[in-house]
């Protein structure tokens, strides 16, 4: 009885431990080994346990768009859909299991308030369900579909690069899916290994015909779906899940829209540009104030915000800015989006004879301290020209990524291209 | 109701399973509502009965080791109205269109055959680049767009988007069909699979209509399914499904219209495979010889034609002559052969308009490579074929 006794006080501790697990495994011969017992102390138990990779910095609380609430990644795209759907009478939500909420929550409450013709379940088929949601799109309606996690889009590729993409080319405007939207959560999460964190955004990047968009918080997020439902062509909104709950802020209450195929600067600076979406944004954000307080590097930081049609323009007037360039994301470095980038500014920044401009030039040994010296007035017509070329890069454009592999497990710390990683890369860019 | 018994005693099902295909091949109520959710949600939890309570199916118990064999011998029967004299076999069944309508079919079925002579020999001589044959399909094309309103929707291939199309138009409250053509083959994608489950999960107001020619460019049917064609896989979707002789335009329109007039007032997918046979190559780049014998082709061609089986319906209701053929070959020749030169004449468009469209509205990036290409030809344009473009 004693035995028993002991052995339901030592299970009760170990769930009073918490489902998290503070455990620790004690040393010891024989049984005792086997069995786990409560972390000593709480520190312990954090140490062990994973931190996330980046701290989620909201954005100044929006003044122009009315009312606003605390809102998370989720609660800001429900926000979003409700918008649509109350506006928009030919609007549906589709995909595995919206109808009850959703598994990330995101279409909570919208099937009570719209009816079940418009926030419904498919059946689990990817391919169908972007299929029928361009069916939908072509009629004139608005079909939000939903995929359940980025990673499961692939069935649904042929449809979405060999139709939807070029359903108005090819029949020569006759028609279109133009009010199709795929929402699906994308990027690393923690503990999605291979199946729950990849960032496919690469290859739809090489798909004319369709818009991709990454938020990087949730007053970024409903405004980009709103404006991704509203796009008159079919847009995929790749969602930040590890942001779902992670990321909170003031967000409107009212519809706005964030224009597409437009980066935003989210930090001035001289030295360096860095280029990043989605969680990473964070990340780089994170990396700019290390670069600051250990190098005294002034870092300007851009979200890309809508992967293609990409904005170059704004990419390449920061580089001409700081001659440096570093791009990071989680996706597996070859054939990523960074390398796309990488080649259209190094050709657009290239050495070249242009008399009529020129950078002052800080040479590759004087220090980085104070603005670089440049000159503004650049003539817009000349911007389209292709060979054109304002810049003597300073040094090789970075890239920071994932590693060529399928995304691990376990190994998830060392494969994301953390902070350490960019700012090492940014170390040696300045050191170039 | 005969062809559903025909189906259930075709299929050998025991009694449970036979009361099962019953259901999915009942008759909707008198006031033609949308189909109810299954029953299955709805049973009664009952400590007493020994019934089944899964949710993913309604059946009975049995208690004898059975597999249900899959019956391609006799399989689901074909329906048709004239037998290949063109005779009606059944007059109930007589669709008694009016001539004008039966003379638009016949010339419908004839132009295209005239259409799809000449730009077949087009292509051979080089004036077009590919083609695509209709022969021996006429009937199916025409007998089931004749059952069709202007204002339906209709797609070739495209299952998914079809049932798509198909939701919003029973939202809009539009009294729109949607059909969607597709061949024995393109019935293994994965596409018509997800079609055929969207389609009938989501009670969508659409007809399937798969055209089973025979091959798939040189596979044969026994290389593309092992069962029962496309009409059975219909049931296992719960879809209303039949089978018709495609060579019979009767059939094909009646087998249509009626599944019209219930997928728009029912909500809910027909599947109808019409059989018939693709007497003509698969396109202009294949040559059927090197995969099946010259007197299989030339069977379909000489004793079971749908045109051949109008026109002798045609002649016995003394609607049309040889005086009237003759006439009509003539005229049909020459609306193709203007047709096609007129079209001959006109210069292809510009070529900036190679950019058009990809989205609505050009992308800067896109306009920089439109310029690209524009003064690229500035100085090779020798090198181009512009003389037949738009300048």
């Amino acid at each position: 009885m004693a035995v028993v006794a002991a052995a339901a006080g030592w299970l009760l501790r170990l769930r009073a431990a918490g489902a998290e697990g503070h455990w620790r495994r004690l040393p010891g011969a024989g049984l005792a080994r086997g069995f786990l017992h409560p972390a000593a102390t709480v520190e312990d138990a954090a140490q062990r346990r994973q931190v996330a990779h980046f701290t989620f910095q909201p954005d100044p609380e929006p003044r122009e768009y009315g009312q606003t609430q605390k809102m998370n990644l989720f609660q800001s795209v429900t926000s979003a859909l409700d918008n649509s759907l109350a506006k928009d009478p030919t609007a549906v939500i589709f995909g595995e299991d919206v109808a009850f909420g959703g598994v990330f929550r995101c279409t909570v409450g919208l099937r009570d308030k719209y009816g079940k013709d418009r926030v419904f379940n498919t059946p689990l088929c990817e391919q169908g369900i972007v299929g029928f949601g361009i069916g939908i799109a072509v009629t004139g309606a608005t079909a939000i579909a939903e995929i359940q996690f980025a990673d499961y889009i692939f069935p649904a590729f042929d449809q979405i690069v060999n139709e939807a993409a070029k359903y108005r080319y090819r029949s020569g405007d006759l028609f279109n899916c133009g009010s199709l939207t795929i929402r699906s959560p994308w990027g690393c999460v923690g503990h999605g290994a291979l199946y729950h964190s990849q960032s496919p955004e690469a290859f739809f990047a090489h798909c004319p015909g369709i818009k991709v968009v990454i938020p990087r918080s949730p007053f970024q997020a409903k405004g980009l779906l709103l404006s991704c439902i509203e796009d008159k062509n079919p847009c995929i909104f790749f969602e930040p899940k590890i942001l779902y709950r992670a990321a909170a802020e003031e967000v409107p209450i009212e519809p706005y829209n964030i224009p597409l195929s437009q980066a935003e600067v989210i930090q001035e600076g001289s030295d360096v540009t860095l280029v990043a979406w989605g969680t990473q944004v964070h990340v780089i954000r994170e990396v700019a104030s290390m670069a600051k307080e250990k190098l005294g590097v002034s870092c300007e930081v851009i979200d890309l915000r809508t992967i293609i049609p990409w904005d170059v323009d704004t990419i390449c007037k920061s580089v001409i800015k700081t001659g440096r360039l570093l791009i990071s994301h989680e996706a597996p470095l070859t054939g990523g989006f960074a390398s796309e980038i990488s080649s259209t500014v190094q050709k657009l920044c290239r050495i070249e004879d242009y008399p009529f401009y020129k950078r002052g030039k800080q040479t590759k040994k004087s220090k980085l301290l104070g603005q670089a010296q440049w000159l503004t007035p650049v003539i817009p017509a000349l911007w389209e020209a292709e060979e054109e070329c304002f810049l003597n890069l300073e040094a090789p454009i970075s890239r920071v990524c994932g590693y060529d592999t399928p995304f691990p497990h376990i190994f998830e710390p060392f494969y994301i291209p953390d902070k350490w990683k960019c700012y090492d890369a940014l170390r040696k860019m300045i050191n170039y | 109701m005969a062809v559903a018994i025909a189906a259930a005693r075709v299929w050998r099902l025991n009694r449970g399973l036979s009361q099962a295909a019953l259901l999915l091949l009942r008759q909707p109520g008198a006031r033609g509502l949308a189909r109810s959710h299954p029953p299955r949600q709805q049973q009664q939890f009952s400590s007493l009965d020994d019934k089944p309570q899964f949710p993913g199916a309604s059946a009975e118990f049995i208690d004898k080791l059975e597999f249900i064999q899959p019956n391609v011998i006799s399989g689901i029967p074909i329906y048709r109205v004239m037998d290949r004299q063109g005779q009606i076999i059944n007059p109930s069944e007589d669709p008694h269109l009016p001539k004008e309508k039966v003379l638009k079919l016949y010339k419908s079925m004839t132009l295209l055959n005239t259409m799809d002579r000449i730009l077949y020999e087009s292509q051979r001589q080089g004036r077009i680049s590919f083609y695509m044959t209709n022969y021996g399909e006429e009937g199916t094309h025409v007998g089931s767009a004749a059952a069709l309103d202007n204002t339906d929707l209709v797609f070739g291939q495209y299952r998914e988007a079809a049932v798509g199309a198909a939701y919003a138009a029973k939202r809009a409250n539009a009294n729109r069909v949607v059909i969607c053509y597709f061949g024995e083959g393109a019935a293994s994608e994965g596409d018509a699979h997800a079609g055929f489950n969207f389609a009938a999960t989501l009670e969508c107001p659409i007809i399937f209509f798969c055209r089973n020619n025979g091959y798939a460019i040189s596979t044969p049917t026994s290389e593309q399914y092992r069962g029962d064609g496309i009409a059975a896989r219909g049931p296992g979707y719960g879809i209303m499904s039949i089978r018709v002789d495609g060579n019979d335009v009767f059939a094909v329109y009646n087998a249509t219209k009626e599944a019209r007039r219930r997928a728009v007032a029912e909500n809910q997918p027909f599947l109808i495979e019409a059989m018939t046979y693709r007497i003509g190559h698969h396109s202009t780049s294949d040559d059927s010889s090197a995969y099946r014998s010259v007197d299989e082709v030339n069977y379909w061609d000489k004793q079971d034609h749908p045109i051949s089986r109008l026109r002798h319906y045609l002649l016995s209701q003394g609607w049309w002559d040889e005086e009237q053929e003759k006439a009509w070959r003539k005229q049909s020749r020459r609306k193709v052969m203007e047709a096609f030169e007129q079209a001959e004449r006109k210069p292809k468009p510009n070529p900036n308009l190679l950019f058009s469209d990809v989205y609505q509205e050009m992308p800067a990036q896109l306009r920089k490579q439109q310029e690209s290409l524009a003064r690229h030809l500035q100085t090779y344009g020798e090198h181009y074929p512009l003389d037949h473009f738009d300048k």
